[in-house]
C-alpha cells in the first residue's frame, strides 16, 4: 500500500530531458556528407531519413508481488533509412529473407558528443546504402516478367517542419514503475491462483526525423502500459487464464494505482469463479460480444480489412507477408447502415491519438465504411492501387516499413438497443434455434497474450481467426450468466461481422498495442506496439461455432499458498 | 559443436546488492522436503518413484559500464534469479535421464525453464518449487515409459554403467561479499579510454567497457547436501574493428578477467590495453593473408590452452564416454599412452590463480552438490582418468565434481581449469629456434607462431568429422631465412586431435592462462586452460570466413581532428 500511495504522488515527476539540440546537428552533419555515397555502377540515395527516438524508459516485471526482470534506461535508438532509386522504383517495399536491408538500426550514445554520435550516424547510413543497393537489383530482378508495373514506391510529399517545443508527458520514474509491478501482481495472486505477473513499461521522449527532402520534426512521443495476467490450474489439468491491460500515452491518463489494483483483484475473482465452471459444452449460436469483447472483435477481424497498404514484395512471397490479407474498396464487411472511420485528430486525449505520424503525415479523418460497404483505406506515403495519397496514418515499429494502421477508430451501428433489449434480442435468437441461452463474451485474449505460435513467435502472421475468450457466460432466460470456461472459436474470419444482427452500448473507448506486421508488435518489453484506440457497440453475431479447449495432466503435488 | 568464445554478454539495470531477505537455502530444504512427502503419498501405489530430487537457485547480478567513441554509451544492468529443479524417477540404475537412442530431434522432452522474483518473501519460491516439482516428475514419469520400452527394442549397451552414482553430501556455505564498485568513476575511465580510438582513422568501430558479474548459489538435494556460495567476476574489456581492403572484417578483442575489483588492471595497464588494441587492430589491416598451407608452427601458451581445451578437453567429458552417438577418441585408451611422455593434464577446479591470474573456471562444489576435486588426467602421457558428474562410466563410478551447467540446462561433466604441465621445458628462444630448425627440416621456407587466439570450437560426434578449429587473432609468420617476423591475418588452425597429438615436439616454460566461457549441452559455463607454449611439427590452416563489404565509402566523421591528438 505504501508503494501504491507512492505511485500517487509520484505520477507527474516527468523525467524527460528537453529536445537534444546537438542530436539534430549531429543528425544534420552527417545527412550533409550522403551525396558522396558512391558504389561503382550503382545509383546514389535519392532520399535519406533518420529517426532517433530518445528518451528514458522504465520497465518492470514481477510475480507474486515480487520483481523478477526490471529494465531501466536510455532508451536512445537511431532507425536510418537509405533509399536509391527514385519515387516511383526505389529500394523499399522489398524484404529479402536473411539478406541486405536499407534500414539500419543503431543504439546512439546517451551523451551528446558530436563525433560519437556522427560515428554512429555514418556506420549506419553506409550500412544502409550499400544494403539499399542491393535491395534495389534483386527488386528488379524479380519485378521481369510482370505484366503490370506495381504502383509507386513513395508518395513525395513537402517537408514537415516541426520545432521542438517543450517535453511533453508525465513518466510514472523507477520506482513507481517498480512499485505499482509489484502491487498488481500481488494483488492478483490470492487463493487457488497458481501463478500472477504484471509487467509496466512507461517510455516518454522525443520522436526525432531528419531527412533530406528537409523534414526536421520533432514531436513528444511515448506511452505508459500495464498488463497483469493470472492463471489457475484446475485438479483435472485445465488451465484457465484472465488478464487486465491498460495502454495509456502517459501515466497521468492512467487510472490510479487503487482502482487498478480493485480491477486486478476482480478480475483475480472472476478468474477463480470461471475455474470453478463446469466443463465446457461444444458452442453452434448466436454470441453476444460484450465490454472489452467487442473492442477486441473489431481490432482483430475488422483493422486488417481498413488497410491500403500493399504487402511487401520479395524473393519469396512464401516466406515474407505472402498471405496478409488485403483491403479491398466496395467489399461489404459489416451490414446495411454501419459506419466506420478512423480519426486520429480528435484531441480526447486518447492513446492512438497523433498530430504527425512516422512519416512526417498530419493525419485526417478517413470515413472507412459507409453503409456497411468499405469506401477509402487508410494509407501511408506507400501507395497503392486503389488509394495513392497518404491519409497520415504510416507508423510502424523498428526497422518494419511505415505501413498505415489504424489510429482512433469509430464503429457506429445505424441502431442501438439499450443493453437489456439486447441481452434480450440474443436470447430470442438463442430460443428461436432452441437453444437454452446465449454466450456472453465479454473479455477476449488478447494477442499479445495468445500462447500459439502465429502470435508468439513475432507477430508477422496475419491473425488466424478470433482469440479465445477470457471471460465468457452463458445468460438464460431468468437473466443468469454462469460462468463458462476453455473455449475457442472455429473457423471465425472477417465475414462473422456481416453476420451482426444486433447492437448495443459499447464498452467507451478502449485503447491497445498494435502495430503493423512484424517484430515487436505485441511485446512490451522496450519500446515494442503502437498505441490505438476503438470506439465500437457490442454486438450480436447471429451464429458462431466454439469448442471446448481442455486438457493437461493433473498435479500430484497440490501446492497450497503459505504465508505472504 | 563445442565452443570456447569470448562473448561479454550486455545487459541493463544499475549495480545493486542483493536486498536483505530470509533465508532461501531454508525455504528450499521446507520445500524440499515438503515436495517428497507430497510425492510419496501420491505415488505410494506406484512402482516409480521420485528417488532423488534437487533444487538448484542462482541469482545473477550483470552490470556493463561502456564507452564508446569518447562518450558514455550507457550503465546497462540485468538480474534474475534461475531455478532449476531435478527429478530422477526408477532407480540409480535406470532411471528417466537414460538416453533414448535414435530419439527423433522433434521427441525430445523440453526442459522447463524457471525464473522467480528476486525479493520480497519466500513463499512464492516455495510454491514455485512445488510447482517445477510436480512438472518434472510427470515429465520424468512419462519419460521412463518410454526409456524402457527404448531399452527393449535397442541392442545391448556397449557402457551397462548405471545412470546415477552416489555422492557423499556435501556443506558448504561460503556466500561472497558483494563487489562494490564506483560506476561513476568508471563511466568515466571507460569513455576516456573510448576516446583513445579515435586517434587510429582505420578503426571503425571500438567500444571499452566493464562487466561486472555477480552470482550467488544455493543447492540443496534430498540427500541433504546444502550449499550457499557464489561466484564474483569483473572483467574489462576493449575491442576495435576496422575493415581491410578486400573485405575482410578484423576485429581485436582483449580483455582481463578477475574475481576481484582489487585485481583490476592499472590506469596505465588499461590504456596500453586499449592502445595494443588499437595498434594490432591497425596493423592487421595491412597483413598478407596466409593461403591453406601445413607446416611446422609454436603455440603460445593461450592458443595452446585453447587448442587443449578443443582438441582433448571435450573429449574427456564423462557423459561422451557412454553416449554412443559420440565419437569416443579416447574412451577406450585408459592406460594408454596419447601425448607425448612429458606432457601431463590436470583440470583442477579448487585452483584460484595461476601465473598471476585469477581462474575463470574455479568453483568448490559442482552443480550436483559434489566437491570439485583436482583430477589428473593425463600423467606422463598416460590417460589415467574423465572429468565426471554423478553419471557414472563403465570403469569409473564415482562424480570428480565436475557436473556443471548454465541455470536452466541439465547437468553434464564439463572442464574447470584446465592445465597443460610440461617438463623438460625450453624457453621461449630456444622453442622459436626450434622452430625455425624444423621448417628447414622440412624444407618449408617459414613456420607459423600462433600468439593469440579468440576461440575455437570442435565436433565430436560419430556423424560429423572429429575435427576441431581454433581461431587465432594475431599469427607471425617465422621466416626460415632470419627475415624478421611478419603478421599475418585470414587463417584458421585446423585439425583432428590423434594426428595433432603425435605432433607435439616441444613445451616452453612461459605458462599463459585463457580465461572465457564455454558452450556446450549444459550452456555457457566458466572456464580457464593453461599451457606452456608447443611447438608441433605440423599443423594445418585454412582460410578464415570474411566479410565482402567494402570499407565504409565516407571518410569517419570528424576524423582529421581526433587523429591530430595522436
Amino acid at each position: 500500500m505504501i508503494a501504491a500511495l507512492a505511485l500517487v504522488g509520484l505520477a507527474l515527476a516527468a523525467d524527460v530531458p528537453p529536445a537534444s539540440l546537438a542530436l539534430q546537428s549531429a543528425l544534420e552533419a552527417e545527412l550533409a556528407r550522403v551525396s558522396g555515397l558512391r558504389l561503382p555502377d550503382a545509383p546514389t540515395p535519392w532520399l535519406v531519413s533518420y529517426d532517433v527516438l530518445d528518451g528514458p524508459l522504465h520497465y518492470a516485471a514481477a510475480e507474486d508481488g515480487a520483481l523478477y526482470g526490471t529494465n531501466h534506461t536510455v532508451h536512445r535508438m537511431l532507425r536510418a533509412q537509405v533509399r536509391v532509386g527514385d519515387a516511383v522504383v526505389d529500394s523499399s517495399n522489398f524484404s529479402s529473407f536473411g539478406g541486405p536491408d536499407g534500414v539500419q538500426l543503431r543504439a546512439l550514445p546517451e551523451e551528446d558528443l558530436a563525433v560519437a554520435l556522427r560515428r554512429e550516424i555514418w556506420l549506419s547510413t553506409d550500412a544502409a546504402y550499400k544494403g539499399a543497393v542491393e535491395l534495389l537489383s534483386q527488386k528488379q530482378a524479380v519485378r521481369r516478367g510482370l505484366k503490370e508495373a506495381p504502383p509507386p514506391d513513395y508518395e513525395v510529399l513537402p517537408p514537415t517542419v516541426v520545432a521542438p517545443g517543450a517535453p511533453v508527458g508525465s513518466a510514472l520514474g523507477s520506482a513507481a514503475v517498480d512499485a505499482l509491478a509489484r502491487d498488481l501482481s500481488s494483488a492478483a495472486s490470492v487463493g487457488v491462483i497458481e501463478a500472477a505477473q504484471a509487467e509496466v513499461r512507461d517510455w516518454h521522449g522525443w520522436h526525432l526525423t531528419v531527412a533530406s527532402d528537409g523534414t526536421r520534426a520533432w514531436r513528444p512521443a511515448g506511452n505508459v502500459v500495464v498488463r497483469v495476467q493470472a492463471s489457475v490450474r484446475r485438479a483435472d489439468g485445465t488451465e484457465v487464464r484472465n488478464a487486465r491491460w491498460w495502454v495509456e500515452r502517459d501515466a497521468s491518463a492512467l487510472p490510479t494505482s487503487e482502482a487498478m489494483l480493485a480491477e486486478t483483484r476482480a478480475m483475480a475473482a472472476r478468474l477463480v469463479e470461471i475455474a470453478a465452471a463446469p466443463d465446457p459444452e461444444p458452442w453452434l449460436g448466436p454470441v453476444l460480444f460484450e465490454g472489452p469483447a467487442a473492442t477486441e472483435l473489431f481490432s482483430q477481424l475488422l483493422a486488417p480489412e481498413l488497410v491500403g497498404t500493399r504487402p511487401e514484395e520479395s524473393d519469396d512471397s512464401m516466406l515474407i507477408g505472402g498471405g496478409t490479407p488485403r483491403a479491398r474498396l466496395g467489399r461489404r464487411l459489416l451490414p446495411e447502415g454501419w459506419r466506420v472511420w478512423d480519426d486520429p485528430t480528435s484531441r480526447s486525449g486518447a492513446a492512438g491519438e497523433y498530430t504527425l505520424d512516422h512519416e512526417g503525415v498530419a493525419p485526417h479523418r478517413v470515413d472507412l465504411v459507409v453503409g456497411g460497404v468499405v469506401k477509402d483505406l487508410l494509407m501511408s506515403r506507400i501507395p497503392g492501387k486503389e488509394r495513392v495519397h497518404s491519409t497520415g496514418h504510416g507508423r510502424g515499429l523498428g526497422d518494419g516499413r511505415r505501413a498505415a494502421i489504424v489510429g482512433y477508430t469509430h464503429v457506429a451501428a445505424p441502431k442501438l438497443l439499450p443493453a437489456r433489449a439486447l441481452r434480450r434480442r440474443a436470447l430470442d435468437l438463442a430460443n428461436a434455434a432452441g437453444l437454452p441461452g446465449v454466450l456472453v463474451v465479454t473479455r477476449l485474449t488478447p494477442p499479445a497474450m495468445v500462447e500459439g505460435l502465429e502470435f508468439a513467435m513475432s507477430g508477422d502472421a496475419p491473425l488466424a481467426g478470433l482469440t479465445a475468450p477470457y471471460e465468457a457466460c452463458m445468460l438464460d432466460k431468468k437473466g443468469v450468466c454462469a460462468p463458462v470456461r476453455n473455449l475457442r472459436f472455429v473457423g471465425v474470419d472477417r465475414r462473422a461481422l456481416r453476420d451482426i444482427v444486433a447492437a448495443g452500448p459499447g464498452p467507451g473507448p478502449e485503447n491497445q498495442l498494435d502495430g503493423p506486421p512484424g517484430t515487436g508488435r505485441y511485446t512490451i518489453g522496450t519500446t515494442g506496439g503502437i498505441p490505438t484506440t476503438w470506439s465500437v457497440p457490442s454486438v450480436l453475431v447471429s451464429e458462431l461455432e466454439l469448442e471446448p479447449a481442455v486438457g493437461g495432466e493433473p498435479r500430484v503435488i497440490r501446492v497450497e499458498r503459505g504465508e505472504k | 559443436m563445442f565452443w570456447l568464445a569470448l562473448v561479454a554478454i550486455g545487459s541493463r539495470g544499475a549495480l545493486a546488492a542483493p536486498e536483505a531477505q530470509g533465508d532461501v537455502l531454508a525455504t528450499m530444504r521446507t520445500a524440499l522436503e515438503e515436495a517428497e512427502q507430497k510425492l510419496e503419498a501420491a505415488t505410494a501405489r506406484e512402482a516409480d518413484d521420485a528417488y532423488a530430487l534437487s533444487y538448484e537457485v542462482v541469482d545473477h547480478r550483470e552490470t556493463t559500464i561502456q564507452g564508446s567513441h569518447g562518450a558514455a554509451a550507457g550503465t546497462v544492468g540485468s538480474r534474475r534469479r534461475s531455478v532449476d529443479v531435478d527429478v530422477r524417477v526408477g532407480s540409480p540404475e535406470l532411471d528417466s535421464t537414460h538416453k533414448i537412442r535414435d530419439e527423433s530431434m522433434f521427441g525430445g522432452d523440453e526442459r522447463a525453464r524457471w525464473i522467480v522474483g528476486f525479493e520480497g518473501p519466500l513463499d512464492p519460491l516455495r510454491r514455485l518449487l512445488l510447482r517445477a516439482t510436480d512438472d518434472a516428475f510427470r515429465q520424468a514419469r512419462s519419460r521412463l515409459l518410454k526409456v524402457r520400452s527404448n531399452a527393449a527394442v535397442k541392442v545391448a549397451r556397449e557402457d551397462g554403467s548405471a545412470d546415477y552414482g552416489p555422492a557423499p553430501a556435501v556443506t558448504h556455505i561460503a556466500p561472497p561479499a558483494p563487489v562494490m564498485v564506483d560506476s561513476a568513476a568508471w563511466k568515466a575511465t571507460t569513455r576516456e579510454l573510448s576516446a583513445i580510438y579515435l586517434q587510429w582513422p582505420e578503426i571503425i568501430d571500438s567500444a571499452v567497457q566493464l562487466v561486472v558479474t555477480e552470482d550467488d548459489r544455493w543447492l540443496v538435494n534430498n540427500e541433504g547436501t546444502q550449499v550457499a556460495d557464489g561466484r564474483r567476476h569483473l572483467r574489462f574489456a576493449t575491442w576495435a574493428t576496422a575493415v581491410a581492403d578486400d573485405g575482410m572484417e578484423l576485429s581485436v578483442y582483449d580483455y582481463v578477467d578477475v574475481a576481484s575489483p582489487d585485481h583490476l588492471p592499472s590506469p596505465a595497464a588499461m590504456e596500453a590495453i586499449v592502445r595494443g588494441v588499437a595498434e594490432r587492430t591497425a596493423a592487421l589491416r595491412k597483413a598478407p593473408v596466409v593461403d591453406p598451407w601445413t607446416g611446422p608452427a609454436i603455440l603460445r601458451g593461450r592458443a595452446a590452452g585453447v587448442f587443449f581445451h578443443e582438441i582433448f578437453g571435450h573429449r574427456i567429458e564423462g557423459h561422451r564416454q557412454k553416449d554412443e552417438d559420440e565419437g569416443q577418441t579416447f574412451t577406450k585408451r585408459v592406460g594408454q599412452p596419447i601425448l607425448p611422455a612429458f606432457l601431463s593434464v590436470v583440470d583442477d577446479p579448487t585452483l584460484t590463480r595461476l601465473a598471476g591470474e585469477d581462474l575463470n573456471g574455479h568453483y568448490a562444489v559442482d552443480g550436483e552438490g559434489v566437491a570439485a576435486e583436482r583430477v589428473s588426467l593425463v600423467d606422463h602421457g598416460i590417460l589415467r582418468n574423465f572429468l565426471l558428474s554423478r553419471t557414472p562410466i563403465e570403469g569409473f563410478p564415482r562424480s570428480n565434481g565436475h557436473g556443471r551447467r548454465q541455470p536452466g540446462n541439465a547437468i553434464v561433466p564439463r572442464q574447470g581449469n584446465l592445465m597443460v604441465q610440461a617438463e623438460g621445458v625450453v624457453s621461449f628462444a630456444e622453442l622459436r629456434k626450434r622452430l625455425v630448425a624444423e621448417a628447414v627440416r622440412q624444407k618449408k621456407p617459414w613456420g607459423l607462431l600462433f600468439d593469440d587466439i579468440s576461440g575455437g570450437f570442435t565436433f565430436t560426434g560419430r556423424s560429423t568429422p572429429n575435427s576441431f578449429v581454433v581461431q587465432p587473432v594475431v599469427v607471425w609468420r617465422v621466416w626460415a631465412d632470419g627475415r624478421p617476423d611478419e603478421l599475418v591475418r585470414g587463417v584458421d588452425l585446423i585439425g583432428t586431435p590423434l594426428a595433432t597429438f603425435a605432433n607435439i615436439l616441444a613445451a616452453g616454460g612461459d605458462t599463459e592462462v585463457f580465461n572465457g566461457v564455454c558452450g556446450a549441452e549444459s550452456g555457457w559455463v566458466p572456464v580457464s586452460a593453461s599451457s606452456p607454449s608447443l611447438l608441433v611439427s605440423e599443423v594445418e590452416v585454412q582460410r578464415r570466413a570474411k566479410g565482402n563489404d567494402r570499407p565504409p565509402l565516407l571518410p569517419a566523421p570528424m576524423a582529421s581532428t581526433a587523429a591530430a591528438s595522436r
